[in-house]
């Protein structure tokens, strides 16, 4: 198989407030097949073969399920495939020769921690402010005792596909959590069982996202173009109509 | 009163003011064109038209109803824009559009640039028109200003037509991103709806700044 020689341009940063530059590498010997985050795997192994420090990444599942990797690759999240991950992106998307810039999440409201990894887990306070949902626990109950409306099961279904990467705050211009946020509210939202708390879920979740210092929505829809979920910008819409119902009419 | 405002200061509250305000001010663009067009229908309907608008009563409260909606836009739009910055401290080395289903373009990438230059557009284009000389119109009812008049003398001006033109244009590219995604702030979203606000959106964008801007052109290439 024929073998590729990558140039990488990769930002190191050695801590949260240590001063950062990308690092110009060459990876000899790519094979086409490896994965992206292969890739670095090697680069890595040459690294700790020479004695230096390696490259810091995140990822786990390395199958698109986990959202734990995140990489701007090229100036895009998650690098040119659409609808994919890093870790599904293969070097065979490369040329011989080709030069590639790599860095991490950039936004206030995740902190970078080292290299290209970034704190996330201002996604999990967000997580914890939409609270809790009633649900009748006893005896399963019959399968259709509640009816769901095909679409809007549908709606819910494909909004609950988000990974939580944050690949849309990472393109976002202002670093807005609002297509993450509008996915957990939808994907509770569009279903009876998730109604009981929906107005107080929709208003605690924005006033947590405003507190922890992401931006706010300016409807361009670079999110939902790198989502690997592709995780809808109507969302975002229903979002809005369920923070104004709540706020205006739920009186909240 | 303090739920309120607390609603409005959120982020999602801050772009539905900003989206209300614009379309509000979009609103009387329309409305102004309307007015304009009475140019075509010369003199006496153009100066007919302005004195029966400033004979109205309710023109000073509209008016200041108007400039009330105006600096609200401004000031939300501003701030939003300010704390959006501080959003994301370190910038990217490289940093591309991703385009696919984005809707980013250069209206959405430049609106508080466009913004503030129509800011400063606004006030110059008061302070040459509502507040700029006043002619009597030759042998026609007294008291009457003649606007005509006032808008050919301008127009024949070449600098004074092309800044309009050039003004116009950026209205335009503000209006394209302005009007569909003020939809979208507001939750108005739906799976034929959206195409054809975009749609629409960019239309109206385009026929508003060619509107207004082939006033200036026909003044100076027709009566100059
Ligand atoms: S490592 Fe799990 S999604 Fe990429």
């Amino acid at each position: 198989m024929e073998k590729m020689t990558i140039h990488l341009r990769v930002w190191r940063q050695a801590g949260p407030n240590a001063p950062g530059r990308l690092v110009p590498y060459t990876v000899e010997n790519v094979i086409p097949d490896m994965s992206f985050l292969e890739m670095l795997d090697v680069l890595n192994e040459e690294l700790i073969a020479k004695g230096e420090d390696p490259v810091a990444f995140d990822s786990d599942c390395r199958e698109g399920i986990c959202g734990t990797c995140g990489l701007v690759i090229n100036g895009i999240p998650h690098g040119p495939d659409r609808g994919a991950t890093v870790c599904q992106l293969h070097m065979r998307r490369y040329k011989h020769g080709d030069t590639i810039t790599i860095e991490p999440w950039r936004a206030r409201a995740f902190p970078l921690i080292k290299d290209l990894v970034v704190d996330r887990s201002a996604f999990d306070r967000l997580i914890q402010a939409s609270g809790y949902t009633s649900i009748n626990v006893g005896g399963a109950p019959d399968a259709n005792a509640v009816l769901i409306p095909k679409d809007k099961a549908e709606r819910s279904m494909d909004a609950a596909a988000c990974i939580g990467c944050g690949a849309c705050v990472a393109a976002c211009k202002n670093a807005s959590a609002i297509l993450f946020v509008s996915a957990k509210v939808a994907h509770l939202g569009m279903l009876p069982q998730g109604q009981v708390e929906h107005k107080h879920r929709v208003v605690k979740m924005i006033d947590r996202m405003d507190d922890l210092g992401f931006g706010s929505c300016s409807n361009e829809g670079e999110c939902e173009a790198v989502c690997p979920k592709e995780i809808k910008l109507a969302n975002i819409a229903y979002l809005n109509r369920s923070y104004l119902t709540a706020r205006f009419f739920g009186g909240l | 009163m303090a739920t309120l405002w607390r609603a409005v200061s959120s982020s999602v509250g801050t772009k539905v003011v900003i989206a209300l305000s614009g379309l509000a001010l979009f609103a009387y663009l329309i409305l102004h064109l309307i007015g304009n067009l009475f140019i075509f229908l010369g003199p006496a309907a153009l100066n007919g038209w302005g004195h029966t608008l400033i004979s109205n009563p309710l023109v000073v409260p509209a008016e200041i109803g108007l400039l009330l909606i105006f600096l609200i836009h401004v000031y939300k739009a501003a701030l939003n824009w300010w704390d959006n910055r501080h959003a994301r401290p370190t910038s990217y080395a490289e940093k591309k559009w991703a385009h696919h289903t984005s809707r980013k373009n250069v209206g959405s990438t430049t609106m508080i640039w466009t913004g503030a230059l129509i800011l400063l557009f606004v006030a110059i284009h008061v302070s040459a028109f509502k507040y700029g000389a006043f002619y009597e119109p030759p042998a026609w009812e007294p008291g009457v200003r003649d606007l005509y008049g006032l808008v050919v003398h301008t127009f024949l001006n070449p600098l004074w037509a092309g800044f309009y033109v050039a003004c116009l244009v950026l209205a335009g590219v503000h209006l394209r991103h302005g009007i569909a995604s003020s939809f979208q702030s507001l939750g108005a979203d739906g799976p034929r709806f959206t195409p054809a606000i975009m749609l629409i959106g960019y239309l109206l964008a385009v026929v508003i700044a060619a509107g207004f801007a082939f006033i200036p052109v026909w003044v100076y290439f027709r009566l100059g």
